[in-house]
């Protein structure tokens, strides 16, 4: 853990073109994250939050601005954007996103096998993550659609943390789940913050997450605007 | 747990699914597989025949000129022939001797020409041998004293007989068939042939009727010879046995007395000497009445051909290079025709399997983008997901042929008949109306109309069954079919792959995590 900033976003705008013209979904929005603090975003639908997350984690490319992860600049030319996604990076979908031909512990060993850690390795590491997030027994080897929301979603939590990445990217993760399992998974989001001294960056309809977090935004229209705590 | 697990594992979940692929692609396969089967046998059993059938062929006087030379005889009365023959001079009968005879100069010009791969030459004369009778043959010219014989035919005489001459006893063609088969005693040489050895091998029914065994010497006249300088002594150095009945069957050979006669001579008073002393009987050295050739293949046929007909081009039409070109056409004709129908049947379905393939992979692809978004968005290269789709490609492909692969040893031979015989029927039908229309064979020993001399002196059962044998299509599993199983396997797979190598690369992850 340093004091040191792990992300910074720098004047980042991204527009899109549609049909009837330009959408700016995101405006010069700028703001730096530390290891072990939790960020929240919120605001209304279509102002911009996962158009923002997936700027960040490299997915999708703003026309101006600057982002700095450990260091890096991400938006440099010839940046290498699959081993930053591999490494630093952990996302967290609203939806999940397993692959639904691989078994919970398949998924989380995923990510790994991508960046070519040898097997027993991976089963190791993917075992113990998901030990760590609830998911054990038959559970392990149940398949996507055999498992509650909850379940999945951890498993996908897991999934985020296979690489040891510097910052968890995740975009409404409680927004499928009913509010007891969605409090369960901000716990052990913010307890990633907290106790592994993850950077974590989460986008939210639920107001009561901004308690938890160190810093929260709120934005409309692309534009970020720090809510005073 | 790489890429090529995870396009396995893939294939494996998503089976409901696939079943359907593979079973179109079984279908479609097992057809392709098939047809591939069909045209291979075919392609196999055309090479086969080819070496039976089709290479060889036999520089021979003419038919045109021959049936010229018989319309000019038929116009003569006997007396004026007589006349003719009295007022030639010797070097108008030697003329007239050797006049439906070919020059060796000419046949072994010819056998120089690259193609050639065997030459023989062969004349085959009528001998007068005095002291020799046979009994069989007396009894019946009795009964058909009536018949003066055709013009052309042999002289009607009880002790002349035929004389075969070639340049090796054993390739005499009489002997390659099988009809014939020496029984004791050995066959001439071609050293034989080279030294005019005066060396005989006669019939086993002639040699007990005539008290002859081998050792013994008989007596031949030189044709139109007198005194004793006309007489050659013939040692006698194996006897033959006729393994199969000469089967010329009498209303198809509608020419002249000659041919008539041999018909009715089942024992065969034939007698086999090498080709220099049959031409020394015959008094006409240097002349032969064929030659004949096997070349390499019946590919050579046209090249042949060409040139023949430079080097005959100062005797225009007088001889003639017979091949049994017909007799490939006839028996590799529908054969060819099964293949090039199962080519297209090939295409088609080769065709049918990719468009399967195609739109398979759009479905599957289109059903997943929100893997493939997954996929890149955790960091992996367009690689690992290529390879994993690929994977998920192949074991589509490889299940439906090894089915493919099944299924074609079981259904192949019923395919292959139901290709072939819509051919056959027509080929049958065509050497039918050829056979009758036709000029009638003409006479005087081999070479003529639609008879080589490959298949004997007169015809024999051996050749037709070798048709009906041909016909018949056998689609055995061979190696090839299995290689050409792996190339349309690689094929399909790729092309298979062109789908998601296209919606991979351009896919943008951040268009499909978001959906529900
Ligand atoms: N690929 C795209 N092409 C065009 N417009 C887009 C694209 N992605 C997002 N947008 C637009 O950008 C704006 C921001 O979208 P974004 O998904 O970031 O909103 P959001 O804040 O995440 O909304 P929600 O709360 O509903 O998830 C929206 O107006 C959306 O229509
Ligand atoms: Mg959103």
């Amino acid at each position: 853990m340093t004091e040191q900033e792990i992300l910074i976003v720098d004047d980042v705008s991204k527009t899109f073109q549609v049909k009837a013209g330009e959408v700016k979904a995101v405006d010069h929005a700028s703001f730096a994250a530390r290891h072990g603090s939790v960020t929240t975003i919120v605001g209304p639908s279509g102002s911009g939050k996962t158009t923002l997350l997936y700027v960040i984690g490299s997915l999708e490319k703003p026309e101006s601005g600057r982002i700095e992860v450990a260091g890096r600049d991400i938006l440099a030319p010839g940046a290498d954007l699959v081993s930053y996604r591999r490494e630093n990076i952990g996302f967290v979908f609203q939806f999940f996103n397993l692959v639904p031909t691989l078994t919970a512990l398949e998924n989380v060993m995923l990510p790994m096998d991508l960046d070519g850690i040898p097997p027993a390795e991976q089963r190791r590491r993917a075992t113990e993550l998901l030990e760590k997030m609830g998911v054990e027994g038959r559970l392990l080897k149940a398949h996507p659609n055999k498992m509650s929301g909850g379940e999945n979603q951890r498993v996908a939590i897991a999934r985020s943390l296979a690489n040891d990445p510097d910052i968890i990217l995740a975009d409404e993760p409680t927004g499928n789940l009913d509010t007891a399992t969605g409090r369960v998974v901000v716990e052990i989001l913010t307890g990633l913050a907290r106790k592994e001294g993850k950077c974590v960056l989460m986008v939210t309809h639920d107001e009561s997450i901004l308690e938890v977090s160190d810093r929260a935004f709120h934005m409309t229209d692309g534009i970020l605007g720090e809510i005073a705590a | 747990m790489r890429s090529f697990h995870r396009g396995f594992r893939s294939f494996r979940r998503n089976y409901a699914r696939n079943i359907v692929v593979v079973v179109l692609l079984f279908v479609c396969l097992t057809f392709s597989m098939s047809m591939l089967a069909v045209k291979l046998a075919a392609d196999n059993q055309v090479n086969t025949i080819k070496q039976e059938v089709g290479n060889y062929g036999e520089i021979e006087i003419s038919s045109a000129y021959q049936l010229k030379q018989f319309q000019a005889e038929r116009t003569k009365t006997a007396a004026e022939r007589q006349a003719e023959a009295r007022s030639m001079s010797t070097a108008q009968e030697q003329a007239n001797r050797v006049a439906d005879l070919v020059p060796e100069t000419l046949t072994d010009q010819f056998a120089k020409d690259n193609y050639v791969k065997t030459y023989d030459k062969v004349l085959q004369t009528n001998v007068t041998l005095s002291d020799i009778t046979n009994t069989s043959i007396q009894q019946l010219f009795q009964i058909r004293q009536g018949d003066s014989g055709g013009p052309g035919g042999t002289s009607s005489n009880t002790n002349s007989f035929t004389f075969a001459g070639n340049t090796d006893g054993s390739a005499a063609s009489d002997f390659t068939t099988g009809a014939k088969k020496l029984v004791s005693g050995k066959q001439f040489t071609y050293s034989d042939y080279q030294n005019a050895n005066p060396v005989v091998v006669i019939e086993k029914n002639l040699a007990s009727d005539n008290k002859l065994t081998v050792g013994d010497t008989i007596e031949a006249q030189i044709s139109g010879g007198s005194g004793s300088q006309s007489y050659v002594q013939l040692k006698v150095i194996g006897i033959y046995e006729t393994v199969q009945a000469q089967t010329q069957s009498g209303s198809s050979s509608g020419g002249g007395g000659g041919g008539s006669s041999q018909s009715f001579n089942p024992t065969g008073n034939t007698f086999y000497a090498p080709l220099s002393v049959v031409q020394k009987l015959n008094a006409t050295p240097g002349y032969v009445q064929l030659g004949s050739y096997y070349f390499d293949s019946v590919d050579d046929t046209a090249a042949l051909k060409v040139t023949f007909k430079k080097e005959t081009v100062t005797t225009s039409s007088k001889y003639q290079f017979a091949t049994d070109l017909s007799d490939y056409q006839t028996i590799a004709d529908p054969l060819l025709k099964a293949r090039n129908t199962s080519m297209i049947g090939l295409a088609g379905a080769l065709g049918a399997c990719a468009l399967i393939i195609l739109l398979a992979m759009v479905i599957i692809i289109s059903g997943r983008t929100r893997e493939l978004g997954i996929l890149k968005a955790i960091g992996s290269t367009d690689r690992q997901v290529i390879s994993q789709f690929a994977f998920e490609v192949v074991c589509i492909c490889l299940v439906a042929i090894i089915l493919a692969m099944g299924a074609t040893a079981l259904i192949g031979q019923s395919l292959g008949n139901w290709i072939l015989p819509k051919t056959t029927k027509t080929a049958t039908t065509q050497t039918q109306t050829q056979a009758q229309g036709g000029p009638p064979g003409m006479t005087g020993g081999p070479g003529t109309q639609n008879k080589l001399y490959k298949e004997g002196t007169s015809f024999n059962a051996a050749a037709s069954t070798q048709k009906t044998q041909a016909a018949k299509l056998n689609v055995v599993y061979r190696g090839p079919l299995f290689l050409y199983g792996i190339l349309i396997l690689l094929g399909l797979s790729l092309l298979g792959m062109a789908i998601p190598l296209v919606w991979i690369t351009r896919l943008r992850p951040a268009r499909v995590l978001s959906m529900e």
